[in-house]
């Protein structure tokens, strides 16, 4: 029996919270323009041109990604911060099966790194950065499938992660690594065999392949994507299924809901 | 005990069928049927005991008062009731719904309201009562309808869009009570629902409550420390180390402690209360002052007790007994 009233409840919510919190929404769209105008005007004047690209435009997937990834992020860790805050109460007590939970709060951080790639799609049209060789359809499958991994990661760490006091050690060595080790910044084939191992097992660097297809194409000088499509969207839906059943699997266990019923209750009454 | 006529109609199975705002039907419920009915209910954490063998049943309509002191199994027994935790052994249904076989069903039959707030402090009043209302599956437009209507009723209609965070304790209190019974639950559970307020404001709560009982009959159950609140209870039950210990009315339960509770204090109270053993019964003690139950109508007879060689006495009272002697009672285990 599906819920779907209940899921769009959450939806909803995340949507509402997004656009009230104009910082969390207005940094990131700053942070991937600033790796665009900084880092890649930077690197790009010690780079040459390889293949008719330059360094910037080689970035843009990565940036659409990077906000993908952040934005997923932030928002399954919300379900971290709803356990701090209480209205998970709310949502252990309503009438559904606890893994719904899980699935709704993974869909809302997917709609959340979504729209905010869309936003951030529309500064980068402004600024001349998608020009007509991009191909839209595959762009909008990417962000979907990107957003549903990065949301899928994001639920794995929430479902493990008890409070928010450690969301600058998520940060340090969830979020950076899966962002540096994948090929956002430079091409996985360049990648010395240690790296392009960790790249491989990354499933966030099959997303920013996915990007780099639809806005840079296959590329002879090795700039564009590395992957094929049908590899990229098999590994990214496989990724997906895989961290919703664990991350659901383990929210719903015995062993780790009981004590978070506890914190949620903060009863010392036995 | 008789099952109280006052309930709403049985055969709706869930809250989402319940659109027309407190709807209530007088046909009356099955006799069998009980809004909670708990059988040998055991909660153990590793070598913890903290529920341990309860046998509870609450009559449809019901008010119903789990008292004990901390500790005693009273939060543990509610959230097995609500599905949050699954019972070590032994069995309990809410409406006839099976706590652990079916559990989405009987959540859907009840509010919960917690000891701490379950609401989303960046989400305005509205916006809080929609979701809540949303998880329930109510659709929008009874959502609408009836948090004009409780919000009406909690005296929180002028404040609707205001953010949650900006709200007092009382008020957010209110709210999370509306929060529980927006799907208008058959049973709402009430975990000390006015711990860490002020005196005005728990009178608030309890007037609200009390509204919300007259005009949806819905059964409550409810754990307090405040014992004067559960005096409005129809029955309460004290349990101590997870166990029922005694129950029955509240007047039942005053009565049964003895006409008058006799309270003497003394500079040493425990030789006061060796010698008046054998006279007065056992007491409790509380600082140095002794607590005796005296049923006897002569209470002329306890000023002659001044006299008595060997006993110093400070100050002497008598006076009818309440729920919170009860309580002290059975928190000593003798009562």
């Amino acid at each position: 029996m599906a819920h779907w009233r209940p899921v769009y409840a959450v939806l909803e919510r995340e949507v509402v919270r997004m656009f009230r919190q104009r910082t969390r929404l207005v940094s990131a769209m700053v942070r991937p323009l600033i790796w665009l105008f900084v880092i890649g005007a930077g690197f790009g004047a010690v780079l040459q041109q390889a293949g008719g690209v330059s360094y910037q435009q080689f970035l843009v997937p990565g940036v659409l990604g990077m906000t993908m990834l952040f934005g997923a992020m932030l928002a399954a860790l919300t379900m971290v911060y709803d356990k701090e805050s209480g209205v998970m109460r709310m949502l252990i007590v309503a009438p559904f099966p606890h893994y719904w939970i899980v699935v709704a709060k993974m869909l809302s951080a997917a709609l959340a790194a979504i729209l905010q790639a869309s936003l951030l799609l529309i500064l980068l049209a402004v600024l001349g950065y998608l020009d007509a060789q991009t191909r839209f359809g595959l762009l909008a499958l990417g962000l979907v499938a990107t957003s549903a991994a990065c949301a899928g990661i994001g639920m794995l760490v929430a479902a493990f992660t008890r409070t928010l006091d450690n969301f600058a050690a998520i940060m340090n060595f969830v979020i950076f690594p899966v962002f540096f080790l994948s090929g956002s910044l430079y091409p996985v084939s360049h990648l010395p065999t240690a790296l392009k191992a960790v790249a491989l097992v990354n499933p966030y660097t099959f997303g920013v392949d996915l990007l780099k297809h639809a806005v840079l194409g296959v590329l002879p000088s090795g700039m564009g994507a590395d992957f094929a499509i049908s590899t990229d969207i098999a590994v990214l839906a496989g990724f997906t299924a895989v961290a919703l059943v664990v991350a659901s699997w383990r929210f719903s266990r015995e062993s780790a809901y009981e004590p978070m019923i506890r914190i949620l209750t903060g009863k010392r009454d036995g | 005990m008789e099952p109280t006529f006052k309930v709403r109609k049985q055969s709706r199975e869930s809250a989402e069928q319940d659109t027309r705002p407190h709807s209530r039907a007088m046909n009356p419920a099955p006799a069998t049927l009980l809004a909670v009915r708990a059988r040998g209910l055991v909660k153990r954490y590793g070598d913890v005991l903290a529920v341990d063998g309860l046998d509870l049943e609450i009559p449809t309509g019901q008010f119903f008062g789990l008292l004990g002191p901390n500790g005693s199994g009273k939060t543990s027994t509610i959230h097995m009731l609500a599905t949050l935790i699954r019972p070590s052994s032994g069995s309990a249904s809410v409406y006839g719904h099976d706590v652990v076989r079916d559990a989405v069903r009987t959540r859907a039959s009840i509010g919960l309201v917690f000891q701490e707030s379950a609401l989303d402090r960046t989400l305005s009043i509205a916006e809080n009562l929609r979701f809540a209302g949303l998880l329930y599956n109510l659709p929008s437009r009874i959502i609408a309808e009836r948090s004009s209507e409780l919000l009406e009723l909690f005296g929180l209609a002028d404040k609707r869009n205001r953010p949650v965070g900006s709200l007092s304790g009382g008020m957010r209190r209110a709210l999370d009570i509306v929060r529980g019974v927006i799907h208008h639950p058959k049973i709402l559970f009430l975990d000390e629902p006015t711990i860490g307020l002020d005196l005005p404001n728990r009178r608030k709560i309890w007037r609200f409550i009390e509204n919300l009982r007259a005009r949806t009959g819905m059964t409550v159950l409810l754990t307090t420390h405040y014992l004067e609140e559960a005096d409005s209870c129809d029955r309460v039950a004290f349990i101590k180390s997870g166990k029922l210990v005694k129950s029955g009315s509240p007047a039942e339960m005053v009565a049964s402690l003895g006409r008058y509770i006799v309270e003497i204090e003394s500079p040493d109270v425990e030789t006061l209360a060796q010698r008046l053993a054998p006279t007065l019964g056992t007491c409790v003690l509380d600082g140095d002052v002794a607590h005796f139950r005296y049923a006897d109508e002569d209470v002329v007879r306890l000023a002659g007790l001044q006299s008595e060689p060997g006993i110093r006495v400070r100050a002497l009272r008598w006076r009818q007994p309440n729920l919170n002697d009860v309580f002290l009672w059975v928190a000593e285990g003798k009562a």
